[in-house]
């Protein structure tokens, strides 16, 4: 991946805006992976790849129900980095290197949010006598800081999803042969599948929503093999 | 109760409820984001009444983010209105469980993935970024309406805001979505899948079908342990190894 330092400027941007959407603010989805892996292909001049990566992540997203307190890998600076991994490597290696680097960069992302929510329990725990004052002026403080510290976070997660994609081509791409970029792109295709379906099938329950499910499916595939 | 004289504008905390979950921590919370929200409803309060109400304001709180504007704003109102601290903090602690899974079922399982199975099927049907345009725009049509909704809400009924919860369009709402989310991811599933794997040769196509079958038996079956994520990792870092060996 050798893009111009503005590209990579405006992806590091982007995945930032990405990352702090996911939960700081204002959450309006621009951290779900099919806008997030869109808007980087815009940014690239490579909107279908942009479309097709996150397609991929966004059926990853189906296994993620974000209640409460719960953990979870983040997919949208990750998407923003696989779709620049994967622009870089026409077809299928594209995708799956793509894919790879997305994942691997989700994963680190996960963690950084759970490690930014103990920063800031310790953050708030060491305020408590001020907040319970009620200085409105130290509660603004401590918010604003875990705003920035969230942008940090999203920016630092978004950089090495960009070197991992400046590594992933000189470092796999030559050693693998069409047959093993057609392999990683399988799996990669097949994991968001199976996670799709699985996540899916959780919300919808063993209830009466399971027929709408199954007619849903049936629609689909038919609509799928007429368009074939 | 006394009355209250003016209504204080709700534009500010609307403002501040989207940065809601800005400073979330394993102690509080949503507490400070909900403390934050608030302050601008209760800077009428006479000087004695004040600081506590902020402080009062920024304890524990979890809830759905689009939904904490119910709390502040019924929060807010029982300050202004004169209502006891120790009813207000009962209020607040009675109001996370309802607004938290109201909050997970009308958005996280129904509007939420309703809009996304509808633009991967539109996606996969040829309808490219504009698809995803109009997820973005019909989805946050929803989002701010709700946020706005429910911190209105919340203002007007103060302490009895739990008849906000039964309004019949939630209920009404809630039980449309489920059937709608199901059906449109139910149909995006194989539409997606279909547009991803239509580059492939015929074998692999069939190596999706079992590998991803495979993959979705251990989800449901381990699903404790495992998740899409490591799912994911383990099965690609298989292919590498496989694709680097089979030259």
């Amino acid at each position: 991946m050798n893009l111009p330092i503005e590209l990579l400027i405006a992806l590091l941007v982007w995945g930032t805006l990405v990352g702090v959407d996911l939960v700081s603010l204002p959450q309006m989805m621009i951290a779900r992976p099919l806008v997030a892996g869109t808007v980087a292909g815009a940014i690239l001049g490579d909107i279908p790849t942009g479309l097709k990566l996150g397609v991929v992540f966004e059926l990853l997203q189906y296994d993620i129900l974000p209640v409460g307190a719960v953990r979870y890998p983040e997919y949208g600076p990750a998407t923003v980095a696989a779709v620049a991994t994967a622009h870089a490597s026409a077809g299928v290696l594209g995708l799956g290197l793509g894919a790879l680097v997305g994942l691997v960069t989700g994963l680190f992302g996960g963690v950084t949010i759970n490690v930014l929510r103990r920063v800031n329990s310790r953050i708030v725990h060491a305020a408590a006598a001020r907040l319970e004052s009620g200085d409105p002026a130290a509660l603004v403080r401590v918010h604003v800081g875990g705003l920035l510290r969230d942008a940090l976070r999203a920016a630092l997660v978004t950089i090495v999803g960009l070197v991992l994609a400046w590594l992933a081509r000189p470092l796999l791409a030559g050693a693998l042969s069409p047959r093993g970029a057609l392999l990683l792109a399988v799996a990669a295709v097949a994991a968001a599948v199976a996670a799709g379906s699985a996540g899916t099938l959780r919300l919808v329950g063993r209830g009466p929503n399971l027929a709408w499910f199954a007619a849903g499916l049936g629609g689909g595939v038919a609509a799928a093999i007429w368009l074939r | 109760m006394a009355a209250v004289k003016r209504r204080p504008s709700l534009a500010a905390a609307l403002l501040r409820l989207f940065a809601v979950q800005g400073s979330y921590n394993y102690e509080r919370l949503l507490g400070v984001g909900v403390g934050v929200a608030e302050e601008p409803l209760l800077r009428d309060l006479d000087d004695g009444k004040y600081r506590p109400a902020v402080a009062r304001g920024a304890h524990f709180f979890n809830a759905h983010p689009y939904l904490v504007g119910l709390a502040i704003g019924a929060a807010a109102r029982a300050e202004h209105d004169g209502a006891a601290p120790d009813q207000i903090e009962r209020m607040r602690e009675a109001l996370c469980g309802p607004l938290g899974s109201l909050g997970d079922r009308l958005v996280w399982a129904g509007w939420l993935p309703l809009l996304s199975g509808l633009a991967l099927a539109a996606v996969a049907l040829g309808g490219g970024w504009i698809a995803v345009g109009a997820f973005l725009l019909v989805y946050n049509i929803g989002h701010v309406a709700l946020r706005w909704w429910a911190l209105q809400a919340g203002w007007t009924h103060g302490t009895r805001v739990s008849v906000a919860l039964h309004h019949p369009v939630l209920q009404k709402a809630g039980a449309l979505l489920g059937p709608a989310m199901a059906f449109a991811v139910g149909a995006a599933l194989p539409l997606s899948a279909s547009l991803l794997a239509v580059p492939f040769p015929r074998w692999a196509q069939w190596a999706v079908l079992l590998t991803a079958g495979a993959c979705f038996v251990l989800l449901r079956w381990r699903g404790d342990r495992v998740n899409g994520l490591r799912l994911g990792l383990g099965i690609s870092a298989l292919a590498l190894v496989v694709g680097l060996l089979w030259q």
